[in-house]
């Protein structure tokens, strides 16, 4: 669906079922240069189990209105828009990787309305290393290339997915492509700035749920220990398989943490 | 900095996961129809699309499931969809998106199927077409109307072999918001991979190259992700609900696979148009072969052209690769590997002479099939065209006197001996 915020057009898709405000709301947050397809396999699951759905396409992101917000606490602002906007009043969010750093900004910032926090993939900071950086801009081909290579673990790079004839990994490249050069380059740039993680982890006060892939080489071992560390008594899991774009890699294993603990937090009507 | 994995290895291992319970190594045949639910949860849940998984065979299957995701992986496509035959793929893919009133522009020169379903099939559900040069970039832009969907071309035309610009052609398809979908049988992703010059959609009768031994009849359809569906509202079957799935909405949900899932969705499920599983296995093992053939298809190639090119009862010779085919500097650009091992040639003596070399070979099969591992040859004015009428016959390139030759892995020395016989029986022919 399409709805206006701060006079500038948002997509979302709502996982087969019209958006009710009145219902549990699931808010989905992707990750650098991703969209609304990165969620495919967990939007329907919830829409048709009584949640409301949404998963947004962030500002100057495939189909939604640019241009790309420039900070992890400017789209952290920007999410508290679209929750005011649709008058959402009980909401989980979702996050993976950058959409981590949005989740927990928007967290600390803005905690009246929500209920859970999962986060996917990612540590209190993601540091961009500057070969990625200039060639998220300069040379944008090369900077998609790596962030697949280094974004999917053995299944992806052997064209595997859980949809059968889908290649997950080229699917995940033509999307990042599509929001090339501008939405990779500001959301690497954005994530590479922010330094606020710590002290937002610190202060969330709702349930927060971890997962964390065994051959993540974007947000390794030692990124996510220390989000744990910060988070008040999070749920931990692990998928020891997946690497970092565990929601398409290990889609199955995922579903199940999310649903355990959604509907245990933020139970539907 | 990035490693992925090339086509060789992707050939060999892209998109099987080694069986989980005896370690098989190779792709088992999953020959069952349909498949247990643990759960009634995770039953309504594949049936709605909410996670993968297969339920019936005719929908997605295992086997199949490895094929499709390893010609994805080979030809840079998003998703696969693989079908009963390459005729198959090319129906469930125009029926996707096109539908009554629709139109497309497609080439003049293509295998007759090709051309039968468009000039004949298509037209009686209302989908007409207007065939174009397809040397000339410019005619499939001058032949598009208000209601042309789709622009079809074989990259390498069947029997003429001409070339399409790929460039050029997917340029026309972007002003005008409509998807290039290439046939790319004679190419196969070694040759080109058509999505990198902006195609949108490859077809592939696998029975062909792919496969490359014969055996197993197939086709696939592989959706390049690389077109915005959502652009205008001129492809309503992949951007409006669809009611069969609760409204889904093919386009907001899957993206770049947008339009391969609404091929399974609705193709496979309505018209059933599947491929065996013990076909996805046949058609496997000729993919893990699939750049060492090719390469010895092209070099043995090579050589018959040169062995033709020189013989005094050839009247012509016509393929990409040699610099006096119209194609030449296309073939060049996006065929650097190679043009393709068939090749057309004239024997002197027209329809009779024709006729007596096929009847003379002994090496070399009469059959209606290309791309086979033995050495093929035909007479496509009696033949593979035959259903098509003077004027197409003229318009596809094709004469009384061609003879198709699909240049097998035979050793080279052996196809030129059996040539011989041919050829000097075509030889007592046109002198009688």
């Amino acid at each position: 669906m399409y709805f206006e915020v701060n006079a500038k057009q948002v997509f979302a898709t709502t996982g087969g079922k019209p958006f009710d405000n009145s219902k549990k709301v699931v808010l989905f947050l992707a990750g650098s240069a991703l969209d609304h397809t990165f969620w495919g396999l967990h939007t329907r699951f919830f829409a048709f189990r009584n949640y409301s759905v949404l998963c947004v396409d962030t500002p100057g992101h495939t189909n939604s209105e640019g241009p790309a917000l420039e900070s992890i606490e400017a789209l952290a602002d920007w999410v508290n828009d679209v929750v005011e906007s649709l008058e959402i009043k009980d909401l989980s969010i979702v996050g993976h990787s950058q959409g981590c750093l949005v989740a927990l900004e928007y967290a600390s910032r803005y905690p009246r309305r929500l209920r859970s926090l999962s986060l996917i993939c990612s540590g209190l900071a993601t540091p961009v290393n500057d070969y990625l950086l200039n060639a998220a801009s300069e040379n944008p081909s090369a900077a998609v290339d790596m962030m697949i290579s280094w974004g999917f673990g053995g299944a992806g790079h052997l064209h595997q997915g859980p949809i059968p004839g889908n290649s997950m990994a080229t699917g995940g490249y033509k999307t990042m492509w599509r929001n090339s050069p501008n939405g990779l380059a500001v959301d690497l740039k954005a994530c590479n700035d922010y330094q606020n993680g710590k002290a937002a982890a610190g202060a969330i006060a709702c349930p927060t749920q971890v997962i964390i892939a065994g051959k993540d080489r974007m947000a390794p071992a030692k990124a996510t220990a220390a989000l744990v560390a910060e988070l008040q008594d999070p749920q931990v899991a692990r998928i020891a398989e997946s690497g970092h774009m565990l929601p398409l890699e290990a889609p199955d294993q995922c579903r199940a943490l999310l649903r355990d603990f959604i509907f245990s937090n933020n139970p539907a009507s | 900095m990035s490693d992925f994995l090339n086509f060789d290895t992707l050939s060999l291992h892209a998109g099987q996961i080694v069986d989980p319970v005896f370690g098989a190594r190779a792709a088992p045949i999953y020959q069952t129809t349909s498949y247990v639910f643990p759960d009634t949860d995770t039953a309504s849940s594949i049936f709605n699309l909410e996670r993968g998984g297969h339920a019936y065979s005719r929908i997605t299957n295992p086997t199949v499931g490895v094929l499709e995701q390893r010609i994805a992986a080979l030809e840079g496509g998003a998703a696969a969809v693989c079908t009963s035959s390459g005729m198959a793929a090319t129906f469930c893919a125009i029926t996707a998106i096109l539908s009554q009133g629709d139109h497309i522009v497609a080439s003049s020169q293509m295998y007759g199927g090709n051309i039968s379903l468009m000039k004949n099939t298509l037209p009686r559900f209302g989908i007409t077409t207007t065939f174009v040069d397809p040397t000339d970039s410019d005619a499939f832009r001058k032949a598009i109307q208000d209601n042309t969907k789709l622009i079809y071309g074989e990259l390498i035309g069947n029997p003429g072999l001409d070339i399409l610009d790929l460039e050029a052609i997917a340029k026309i398809g972007d002003d005008h918001h409509i998807p290039f979908m290439v046939d790319a049988t004679f190419n196969t992703p070694y040759l080109c991979r058509c999505f990198d010059y902006g195609a949108n959609i490859t077809i592939h009768s696998v029975t062909k190259w792919m496969g490359g031994h014969g055996t197993a009849i197939g086709g696939v359809v592989v959706d390049g992700g690389n077109f915005d569906w959502g652009a205008s509202d001129k492809y309503p079957t992949i951007t409006e609900p669809y009611a069969p799935f609760s409204g889904i909405n093919f386009w907001e949900e899957f993206g770049p696979s947008a339009f391969a899932t609404r091929i399974r969705a609705e193709a496979m499920r309505d018209i059933g148009p599947m491929m065996a599983p013990m076909n996805a296995f046949l058609l496997l093992q000729g993919i893990e072969t699939l750049s060492l053939r090719m390469d010895r298809h092209l070099s043995n190639t090579a050589a018959m052209l040169e062995y033709l090119q020189g013989h005094d009862q050839v009247s012509w010779v016509s393929h990409p690769s040699l610099p006096a085919h119209s194609s030449h500097e296309l073939a060049k650009k996006y065929l650097p590997k190679g043009a393709g091992s068939i090749v057309s040639f004239g024997v002197k003596g027209g329809r009779d002479a024709g006729k007596a070399f096929i009847e003379n070979t002994e090496l070399a099969s009469h059959l209606a099939n290309v791309g086979d591992a033995k050495t093929l040859v035909i007479h496509p004015a009696t033949t593979t065209h035959s259903r098509i009428d003077a004027e197409a016959l003229v318009a596809a390139g094709i004469t009384d006197d061609m003879i198709r030759l699909s240049v097998g892995l035979e050793d080279v020395k052996d196809i030129k001996a059996d040539f011989e016989l041919g050829l000097r029986a075509a030889k007592r022919i046109s002198k009688a």
